[in-house]
C-alpha cells in the first residue's frame, strides 16, 4: 500500500464538450429505447404482476387487500424449505460439476491435433438437442428399466433391475443433474474454448519458465484469465438450472419437489387461492438466483484475486 | 555455470514451409553473453523457446553442460525466458509478478517481498509494488519483465529483445544493468535483438541467423573485419563490394589490382570488400585508383561520399572536414588501406 492510488486510470479521449457528451448519451439512450422498453414490459411488468398477486392482489377474483399471508404460508411450509435445498442443491451441483468439466474439455481440445474440428463438432453437437429429448435420454438410460440398469444386469453386477440404484425421480436428484451436466458442458466449453484460444499459451510459457509445473500454471496463470469467462457462463447456467421447470418436472421425485415445478403446481392447482403462494414462490426464486449470483460472483471474484 | 550447446537444433511448424530453425549448431558459453542477431522472422525466438523447453524441436539435441535436456521441463531447466511481448500477469500486481517465481519454489513471503522491493530497486521502478501492469508504459513492463527473471537467479536467462521498447537514454542503462548482473552473477545469457550495434555492444559473441540457418558465430569485430559472406557483411553496414579474381595475395578487379593479404578464399574467383570508412581520398600511396567524386552528404560527425570507379561505385565515410577539400565532380585518388581490405567468396557460390 506504499503507492497511492492513480487518480485517474482512464486516459483523457479528445476534448468533447460537456453538451456534446450529453447529446452523445442521449443517442446512446434512444438507440437502446426499444429494447429497453421491451424488457421493461415483459419483464419488469410480469415481475410486478407476479409481486402485487403474490401480495394477495387479484382484483379479477376479487382479492383486494393486500398481505403477506402467502409468504408465510409459503416459508413455514416444511415441504418449501426442503424443496428450495433441493433446487439449490440441484443448480449448485451440476452448475460446479459442468463447470469443472468443461474447464478439463476445454483445456483438451486447445491444442491443434488431427481431426481437432470434427472432435469440436461432436463436442458441441448437443447444444443443439433441447432439454427434453435429453430427458428423455437419461429416462432411457438411467431408470430403474433403463439401458444402464439391464447392461448391468446382464454384465451381473446387480442381481437385478430392481437392484440398480435410483437415478431417475431420486431424493439425489442425480437424473436431473446427468441431464443438466450432459447439456450445459458444452455450453459453458466452448465459451471457455473460445477464451483459451485468444489469450493463447504464451502467458502459461512464462510461468513454466519462471519454474512453474503444469498444475501450477494452469491453477496460479490460465485459470485466472479464463475465470471471468467461467464465472459469466456458469451464472447464466446457475440461474437457469435453479428455474427451470421441465426437467425436474419429468426426472425429479414427488418429494420433496423441485421449487419451480411446487410453483408451478401450486399455480395449476383447482384452488385459486394457492394463486398468491405460486407467486410468493416464484418471487423467492427470482430473489433469491439472483441473492446467489450476487454471491457466486463476489467469492469466484475473491478467487481469482488470490 | 552452465553452457548450452545447440546441435543440428531444427524446427519445422509444418510441412509445407521451410523450418523456422534449420539444422543450428551453437555453443554458447557458460557464463558469457551471446547475441542471438538477425532479421525479423529468422527463428530467434523459435530458438530461444526450445532451450527454455517450451517448444520442442522438430529434430536436434540441446545440453546443458554437455548433457541432453530435451526431456527435462521447462520448469526444471533452470532457464528463464523474458518475452518479447513482455507478458506481464495482466490480474496480478508488479509485486506478485515479480515475485511469482519465488512463490512457485515456495519461498517464504517475507523474503519473496524484501527481494521483490530489491529487484524494483535494480530496475529503476522503487515503490512500483502494488500497481497493476495496465498502469505501466511499455518500457517500465518490460523492466518489470526482467526483473522477474532475475529474481529467481536462473542458471541460463534468455532475453528476447527485452530493450526494444526503452528509449535511447533508458536503454543505454538497461544494457549497463544487464551487462552488470549478467557479469556479476555469471549468467550464461542469450539475447536476442535485430539490431546489430545492440548486439555489438552487448555480446561477448554474436550468432548470426538468415532464414533459420547460422552465418556466423563470432566475436563482435569479426563481423566487421572478416565477415564470411556478403549478406554478412551487408547486414554489418558493408557497402562496397568489387568482384574480381584473387591470387598471391592480390585482388585483380575491373578498376584495378590491390593488395589484400586476408582473405575468406585460397584463390579464384572472390570479392573484394572494404568498409566505407576504410576508404580514404586523396593519399595516394598505392593500393589506390583514380576516381570522380558523384555525391556528397555531410551527416556532422562524419561526410559520406559516392565515388564512381570506372563502371562500379563506393562509398566512402571520413572525416566531416573533408567536405571543403573536395566538390561534386572532382577527380581525386581512392586509396583501399590493404589491412582494411577483406576478400569474400562470391555471392554465387553462396547459394
Ligand atoms: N507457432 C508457430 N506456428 C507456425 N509458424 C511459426 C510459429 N511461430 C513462429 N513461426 C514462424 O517461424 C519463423 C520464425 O519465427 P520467430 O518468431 O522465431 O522469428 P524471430 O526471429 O523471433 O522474429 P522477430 O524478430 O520478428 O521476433 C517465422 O517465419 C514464423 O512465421
Ligand atoms: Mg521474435
Amino acid at each position: 500500500m506504499k503507492w497511492p492510488k492513480p487518480v485517474s486510470r482512464t486516459p483523457r479521449l479528445g476534448r468533447a464538450s460537456l453538451s456534446e457528451k450529453a447529446a452523445q448519451r442521449l443517442t446512446i439512450t434512444l438507440l437502446l429505447a426499444p429494447a429497453i422498453l421491451v424488457i421493461l414490459l415483459l419483464f419488469m411488468g410480469g415481475l410486478i404482476t407476479g409481486f402485487l398477486r403474490s401480495l394477495g392482489y387479484f382484483p379479477l377474483i376479487g382479492l383486494n387487500d393486500f398481505n403477506f399471508e402467502a409468504y408465510t404460508t409459503v416459508f413455514t411450509d416444511n415441504g418449501f424449505i426442503r424443496s428450495f435445498i433441493l433446487t439449490f442443491h440441484i443448480a449448485f451441483t451440476s452448475t460446479l460439476i459442468a463447470s469443472i468439466l468443461a474447464v478439463a474439455s476445454a483445456m483438451l481440445l486447445r491444442p491443434a491435433f488431427r481431426g481437432k474440428r470434427f472432435v469440436q463438432f461432436i463436442f458441441s453437437l448437443n447444444l443443439t438437442i433441447p432439454h427434453l429429448v435429453g430427458a428423455v435420454g437419461v429416462l432411457y438410460l438411467f431408470s430403474g428399466s433403463g439401458l444402464v440398469s439391464r447392461l448391468a444386469t446382464g454384465a451381473g453386477l446387480i442381481d437385478s433391475p430392481q437392484g440398480f440404484p435410483a437415478m431417475v425421480n431420486d431424493p439425489w436428484a442425480i437424473g436431473i443433474i446427468i441431464q443438466y451436466v450432459w447439456k450445459e458442458i458444452p455450453f459453458i466449453g466452448v465459451i471457455v474454448l473460445a477464451i483459451l484460444l485468444s489469450v493463447g499459451e504464451d502467458y502459461e510459457s512464462v510461468a513454466r519458465s519462471l519454474g512453474a509445473n503444469r498444475w501450477q500454471a494452469f491453477r496460479n496463470v490460465t485459470l485466472p484469465l479464463i475465470m471471468p469467462g467461467v464465472v459469466s457462463a456458469s451464472v447464466i447456467v446457475f440461474a437457469f438450472t435453479f428455474g427451470a421447470f421441465e426437467i425436474p418436472w419429468l426426472l425429479g421425485s414427488t418429494f420433496p419437489k423441485a421449487l419451480p415445478v411446487l410453483a408451478f403446481e401450486s399455480y395449476t392447482d383447482v384452488d385459486l387461492a394457492a394463486r398468491p403462494q405460486a407467486m410468493a414462490m416464484a418471487m423467492v426464486i427470482a430473489v433469491m438466483s439472483s441473492l446467489m449470483i450476487l454471491a457466486y460472483m463476489k467469492v469466484s471474484r475473491r478467487y481469482v484475486r488470490s | 555455470m552452465t553452457q548450452v550447446t545447440l546441435s543440428a537444433l531444427t524446427k519445422q511448424f509444418d510441412e509445407k514451409s521451410p523450418p523456422a530453425v534449420d539444422r543450428l549448431d551453437l555453443e554458447i558459453e557458460s557464463g558469457k553473453l551471446t547475441a542471438l542477431l538477425g532479421p525479423s522472422g529468422c527463428g530467434k525466438t523459435t530458438t530461444m523457446k526450445m532451450i527454455a523447453g517450451l517448444l520442442r524441436p522438430t529434430s536436434g539435441d540441446i545440453g546443458f553442460n554437455g548433457e541432453s535436456i530435451l526431456s527435462i521441463p521447462p520448469e526444471d531447466r533452470g532457464a528463464v525466458m523474458v518475452f518479447q511481448n513482455y507478458l506481464l500477469f495482466p490480474y496480478m500486481t508488479i509485486a506478485e509478478n515479480i515475485g511469482f517465481g519465488l512463490k512457485m519454489r515456495k519461498v517464504d513471503r517475507k523474503e519473496i517481498r524484501t527481494r521483490v522491493t530489491d529487484m524494483l530497486d535494480l530496475v529503476q521502478l522503487p515503490g512500483f509494488e502494488d500497481r497493476k501492469p495496465r498502469q505501466l508504459s511499455g518500457g517500465q513492463q518490460q523492466r518489470i519483465a526482467l526483473a522477474r527473471a532475475l529474481i529467481v537467479q536462473p542458471n541460463v536467462l534468455l532475453l528476447d529483445e527485452p530493450l526494444s521498447n526503452l528509449d535511447a537514454h533508458l536503454r543505454d542503462e538497461m544494457r549497463e544493468l544487464i551487462r552488470r548482473i549478467q557479469t556479476e552473477m555469471e549468467i550464461t545469457t542469450v539475447f536476442v535483438t535485430h539490431d546489430q550495434e545492440e548486439a555489438v555492444v552487448l555480446a561477448d559473441r554474436i550468432a548470426l541467423l538468415f532464414d533459420g540457418q547460422l552465418q556466423q558465430f563470432d566475436v563482435p569485430d569479426a563481423f566487421f573485419e572478416s565477415p564470411e559472406s556478403i549478406e554478412i557483411a551487408k547486414f554489418f553496414g558493408g557497402t562496397n563490394f568489387i568482384p574480381g579474381h584473387y591470387e598471391g595475395g592480390e585482388i585483380t578487379t575491373a578498376i584495378g589490382r590491390f593488395r589484400a593479404p586476408r582473405s575468406a578464399v585460397e584463390g579464384g574467383d572472390a570479392v573484394l570488400s572494404i568498409r566505407p570508412e576504410a576508404v580514404t581520398l586523396g593519399a595516394a600511396e598505392g593500393n589506390s585508383v583514380m576516381g570522380r567524386i558523384r555525391s556528397h552528404v555531410y551527416v556532422g560527425r562524419y561526410a559520406r561520399f559516392r565515388i564512381t570507379l570506372g563502371e562500379i561505385e563506393v562509398e566512402a565515410i571520413t572525416d566531416p572536414a573533408q567536405v571543403k577539400l573536395f566538390n561534386d565532380g572532382d577527380e581525386v585518388p581512392v586509396t583501399f588501406d590493404p589491412a582494411k581490405i577483406w576478400v569474400i567468396r562470391p555471392a554465387s557460390s553462396e547459394q
